[in-house]
C-alpha cells in the first residue's frame, strides 16, 4: 500500500478547533476541565484526552498590532519513529499498511520510555500510564474512511491522502519546502508553512536523540556480543587450559 | 570434620544466592525488552508481568548488592604487591607451572572482579530507579537510559567470566555457594593468607 498522510496548511486554518472536538469524539475522550491562561488556546499543552490540540500562536506585528497563527499539534506519524525505537513492548506501537504509528494499550507496559524519544514531545499516559496519542485513526483508514479531523475540518487546512499526492499539491499552490518532506525518513503530518516554522513553535530539525540512536546501533548488539564473547572465551579457556585441579595447585613457599 | 574450614557463613549462602537469582530474572527479562523477544512470556506470562518482575527483582538485586559490601568491599580494598604479583602470573590461569603469590580469603582477581561488579551494580540499580521513577524528566531519563544498558552490556560480559571461574575452570569452589566450607588443604593452596590468619 503507498504511504497516507494529512496536509495540514496553517494559513488557511481558522482556529476553530473543529478538528480537536471530532477527535475527541471519535476516539472517546473525556472533556476536561482547564482554566484560562491568558489565552485562547486551551488546553495548553497535549493531554491524555486530547490527541490533537490547536496551538495558538500570537505574534506582533507593526501594522496590524498583532498575527494570529493556528496549527495542528498532533503525532507525526514519522517514518523513523523514535518511539518504535525506544519501545521495550513488542507490538505496543507498531506502523500500519498506510504509515500511520498506532498503539494497542493492551501491550504497553506503561514504562513511559517513548516519549522521551519522540522528537515532538507527543505520547502522553492514561491514568493506567498507557500511552495515548493520534493514531492517524487507524481504525478509520483501515476501513477507507478518512481521519476525523480531516472530515470535519470546514477550510480544508487539514488534509488527507496518497502522501505524494499531498506533496505534489502543496509545491504547486506556491510552497518549495513541505515541512516533514524528509525529516526521519518523512512524516506522515505534512505542513504548507509561508512563514519559518519556527515561528509556529515547530521543531525546525526534528531528530532522535543521539543517545537512542547509539543504544539501538552499538549497545543492542554489543549485548548479545558480550555475552556470546565471554562464554566462547571461557570454552577456549577450558579446552586450552583445562580447570585448575586442587592436586595441580602448587603453593608460593 | 576437622579437615573443612569456613568460608562462607549462612548469611553470605543466602544473599549471593538472592543476588544470582534476581540477576537471573533481570537478565532474561532485560533481553526480552531488548530484542521484544515473545518467547519471553512462556517463563513471564506477559510483557506486563514481565516489567512488574523485572522491577522488583531489581529491588531485591539492589538490595542484596547494599549487603555484599559487608562481606567482599573491605578485603576488596586491601590491594598490595602480593595482588601485582597475581597479575603479573595471570593468577596462574595461563600456565600449570605458574606459582602465585599467597592469596586472602578472595584472591586478587576476585577482588578486582568485585569492584567492578559493585560499580557496574551501583550503575544499573541507579539508572533503573532513575526509568522507573522520573519518567517524564526527558534529559535524565535518556541518561538513565544510556547508563542501563551500558552497565547491562558490561555486566553480561563480566558474570559468565565469574560463573566459569567459580564452576568449572576451580574445581571445588561452587561448594562454598551450598555448603559455605571447603577442605582446608583446598584452601591452603588458594588462600594462605586467610588459612594463616585464622590460625591454621
Ligand atoms: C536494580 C534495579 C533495577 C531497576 C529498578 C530496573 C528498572 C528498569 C526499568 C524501569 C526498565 C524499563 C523497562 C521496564 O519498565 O521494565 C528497565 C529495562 C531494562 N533493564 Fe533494568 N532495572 C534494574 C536492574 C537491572 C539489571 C541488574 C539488569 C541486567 C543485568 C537490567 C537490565 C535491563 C535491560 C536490558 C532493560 C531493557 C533495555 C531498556 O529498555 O532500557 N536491569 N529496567
Ligand atoms: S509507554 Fe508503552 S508505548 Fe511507550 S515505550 Fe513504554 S511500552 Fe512502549
Ligand atoms: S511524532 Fe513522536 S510519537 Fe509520533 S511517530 Fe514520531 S516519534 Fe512517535
Ligand atoms: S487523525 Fe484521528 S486520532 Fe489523529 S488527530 Fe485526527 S482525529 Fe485525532
Amino acid at each position: 500500500m503507498t504511504r497516507k498522510a494529512l496536509l495540514i496548511s496553517p494559513e488557511i486554518c481558522i482556529g476553530c478547533r473543529g478538528c480537536q472536538t471530532a477527535c475527541k469524539e471519535w476516539n472517546q475522550l473525556d472533556g476536561v476541565k482547564t482554566s484560562n491562561a491568558g489565552s485562547f488556546e486551551n488546553p495548553p499543552d497535549l493531554i491524555p484526552a486530547l490527541y490533537n490540540r490547536i496551538r495558538y500562536v500570537e505574534v506582533p506585528t507593526e501594522a496590524e498590532g498583532q498575527r494570529w497563527l493556528f496549527v495542528s499539534q498532533r503525532c507525526m506519524h514519522c517514518g523513523d519513529a523514535g518511539c518504535m525505537k525506544i519501545c521495550p513492548a513488542p507490538g505496543a506501537l507498531y506502523k500500519t499498511p498506510e504509515g500511520a504509528v498506532a498503539f494497542s494499550k493492551e501491550k504497553c507496559i506503561g514504562c513511559k520510555l517513548c516519549v522521551t524519544a519522540c522528537p515532538f514531545d507527543v505520547p502522553r499516559y492514561d491514568k493506567d500510564g498507557k500511552i495515548s496519542k493520534c493514531h492517524l485513526c487507524s481504525d478509520r483508514i483501515s476501513q477507507g474512511l478518512p481521519p476525523a479531523c480531516a472530515k470535519v475540518c470546514p477550510t480544508g487546512a487539514i488534509r488527507y491522502g496518497e502522501r505524494d499526492d499531498l506533496i505534489a499539491s502543496a509545491k504547486k499552490t506556491g510552497h518549495e519546502k513541505v515541512y516533514g518532506e524528509m525529516d526521519l525518513t518523512g512524516l506522515g503530518a505534512l505542513y504548507a508553512f509561508k512563514d519559518a516554522p519556527r515561528l509556529y513553535g515547530m521543531n525546525e530539525n526534528p531528530a532522535i536523540p543521539e543517545s537512542v540512536i547509539f543504544w539501538n546501533n552499538i549497545l543492542k548488539p554489543l549485548s548479545y556480543l558480550g555475552l556470546g564473547g565471554a562464554v566462547a572465551l571461557a570454552l577456549i579457556h577450558y579446552v586450552a587450559f583445562g580447570p585448575k585441579k586442587n592436586e595441580e595447585v602448587t603453593r608460593d613457599e | 570434620m576437622s579437615n573443612m574450614i569456613r568460608k562462607a557463613g549462612p548469611f553470605e549462602i543466602v544473599n549471593h544466592w538472592a543476588l544470582a537469582i534476581s540477576f537471573f530474572a533481570l537478565v532474561l527479562s532485560g533481553f526480552g525488552f531488548l530484542f521484544h523477544l515473545e518467547q519471553m512470556n512462556a517463563l513471564f506470562g506477559s510483557f506486563s508481568r514481565m516489567r512488574f518482575i523485572h522491577n522488583w527483582a531489581g529491588v531485591i538485586f539492589m538490595v542484596s548488592l547494599f549487603l555484599t559490601m559487608f562481606t567482599y568491599l573491605p578485603v576488596s580494598l586491601r590491594l598490595g604487591s602480593d595482588d601485582i604479583g597475581w597479575i603479573l602470573k595471570a593468577g596462574g590461569y595461563l600456565s600449570k607451572k605458574a606459582v602465585v603469590p599467597p592469596q586472602d580469603i578472595i584472591n586478587t582477581g576476585q577482588k578486582l572482579y568485585y569492584l567492578v561488579f559493585l560499580l557496574t551494580g551501583s550503575a544499573i540499580s541507579a539508572s533503573g530507579l532513575g526509568i522507573w521513577f522520573i519518567a517524564g524528566v526527558k534529559k535524565w531519563v535518556l541518561i538513565s537510559h544510556l547508563v542501563h544498558n551500558i552497565s547491562f552490556d558490561l555486566l553480561v560480559t563480566i558474570i559468565p567470566l565469574h560463573i566459569y571461574l567459580g564452576t568449572l575452570a576451580n574445581p571445588g569452589t561452587f561448594r562454598i555457594m551450598v555448603y559455605g566450607t571447603v577442605p582446608l588443604e583446598w584452601a591452603r593452596k588458594r588462600h594462605e593468607k586467610w588459612v594463616r590468619r585464622m590460625g591454621y
